[in-house]
């Protein structure tokens, strides 16, 4: 599920249920449900972080060979 | 007919050649404002046309090279102001302006026309806020169409990569100005999107003036922008007016820095932003785990107080139970009816006794004892003359009388049995002799049976 996310959309998620967790009166079970799935999205996060490889690269096209 | 003194040598074809071109010289940077005609392309890439006036016409030529770089290629029956230098051809003996820049003879018609493209494009909604395509909060990689010699790239190349420092960037080689700008913008927009390398497109260019600046305002380059799938940013650079591509683009930035901003987010902020949450969630947790642990010791603390009540509660039911067993057992039901039985019997014990007092009431009642006491003298006679009648019986059998003619009565002094043979005493034995008149203590001395 957490694999087709953006980082904008994880960080979305995982504040869901930081709300929940600051602002809900969860169960103990339910709470430790929502740690785990917070803790899942800001893994998300942070991977997406660091998911771009710094490269420069110059697509030229053949047939426009002007610029 | 020639006069001598003017019969001087005569010029070669191609001296004469050359004096025109020297007289033909100081027409360098020159201004001609005329209409275009005849416009052909030549195979090496240049352009002849002929530009003209009311009366006149003057053959112009466009070197490739100048081609390139001028804002844009004259088109037939459009005026233009171009710039260049008359030559003369001495091989062909033809006279051209050759052009090195094109100018648009009168920009307000210019203006006037891209104002019509303009509200053409609003009545199609192509600037419309909710057509524009959101700018990802995080691309994978980005796109720069620009020019790759220009200052341009290289300050967004910094710009991105000091904000983040890992992010892909892709060059898109594109010629910024001149004619053939538009198409090779247009062709570079449809090309980012069939490769899908990036996920967002910088079209940047470092300003210019109003010609200069055509490309950005042709419909070519407007429409490949409103078809590309990759949102696109303008990063046009200070000009004074916005360009069409400023318009339809999805975001409007000015300079590469402010492009690099608006396509790519502070790596570090972010780093920030997942730092506070995973401190929040940390604290999160061990407050809730803290919590839960004090609830279960305060249960655990009401638990052992309350254990000893249970434990008595539950001893005391039992005790009931057992209790309640016991009353169910047939010994107890043979007692329990035994004592009923004997209750029973009390109960009428008491009524009897009743019955007998309130017949005795009622007897008494009926002036009973008079009736008793005559019954009671009766009685008293009859019981009177009984007993008078005994007496003489008495006295004629009573021993006394036995006695008094002399014989006695013998009787064992301890057991008071009255001996009537020897046989019944022995010697040693105390005797009692009863005489007529007083008693006599006597011991045996011989037995004759």
């Amino acid at each position: 599920m957490s694999e087709d996310l953006t980082y904008e959309q994880a960080l979305e998620k995982l504040d869901e249920n930081l709300k929940l967790l600051e602002d809900g009166d969860l169960s103990l079970e339910d709470a430790l449900k929502a740690v785990e799935a917070a803790r899942v999205y800001l893994k998300v996060c942070t991977e997406r972080l660091e998911a771009a490889r710094k490269k420069i690269e110059i697509r030229a096209d053949p047939n426009d060979p002007t610029p | 007919m020639l006069k001598p003194e003017e019969a001087q040598r005569p010029y070669t074809v191609s001296e004469l050649s050359n004096e025109i071109r020297r007289t033909l010289r100081p027409l360098t940077a020159v201004l001609l404002k005329g209409e275009v005609s005849g416009m052909k392309r030549g195979a090496k890439g240049h352009y002849t046309f002929a530009i003209r006036d009311g009366q006149s016409l003057i053959n112009a030529f466009l070197w490739a090279d100048d081609a390139r770089k001028v804002t844009t290629l004259p088109e037939d029956g459009q005026v233009f102001v171009f710039r260049g230098r008359v030559d003369y051809w001495s091989q062909y003996g033809t006279l051209r302006f050759v052009v090195d820049q094109v100018e648009f003879d009168d920009v307000g018609k210019l203006r006037a026309r891209l104002e019509e493209l303009k509200r053409r494009l609003e009545a199609e909604g192509a600037f419309a806020p909710e057509r524009k395509r959101k700018i990802p909060f995080l691309p994978d990689a980005v796109a720069l169409l620009t020019s790759p010699t220009g200052a341009v790239i290289h300050d967004l190349q910094e710009t991105i990569w000091d904000r983040y420092p890992n992010m892909s960037v892709y060059v898109y080689p594109v010629l910024v100005q001149g004619a053939n700008a538009p198409m090779s913008i247009a062709r570079a927009l449809r090309r980012c999107n069939a490769e899908g390398l990036a996920d967002v497109i910088v079209l940047a260019r470092g300003g210019g003036s109003f010609e200069e600046m055509y490309a950005f305002n042709t419909e070519l380059v407007a429409r490949a922008i409103l078809d590309s799938r990759l949102p696109v940013v303008t990063a046009l650079g200070h000009t004074s007016d916005r360009t069409i591509a400023d318009l339809v683009g999805d975001a409007e930035s000015r300079t590469p820095t402010d492009a690099g901003s608006r396509v790519v987010p502070k790596k570090a902020d972010l780093q920030r932003q997942l730092d506070e949450r995973r401190r929040r969630l940390d604290r999160d947790v061990s407050q809730r785990l803290a919590r839960a642990a004090e609830r279960l010791a305060v249960k655990r603390q009401r638990l052992l107080l309350l254990l000893p009540a249970i434990v008595r509660r539950r001893t005391e039911r039992l005790a009931r139970a057992a209790g309640e067993l016991g009353r169910l057992s047939p010994v107890a039901q043979v007692a329990r009816r035994q004592d009923s039985l004997r209750e029973r019997g009390r109960r009428l014990d008491t009524a009897a006794a009743g019955r007998l007092a309130m017949a005795a009431n009622a007897l008494a009642s009926r002036r009973a004892p008079a009736r008793v006491e005559r019954a009671l003298a009766g009685r008293f006679a009859g019981a009177e003359r009984a007993l008078e009648h005994r007496a003489q019986r008495l006295v004629a059998l009573s021993p006394d009388s036995v006695l008094a003619r002399g014989y006695s009565i013998t009787q064992d002094a301890e057991s008071g049995a009255v001996l009537r043979a020897a046989a019944e005493t022995r010697v040693g034995r105390h005797l009692k002799i009863r005489l007529a008149a007083g008693r006599l203590g006597a011991k045996v001395d011989e037995v004759q049976p």
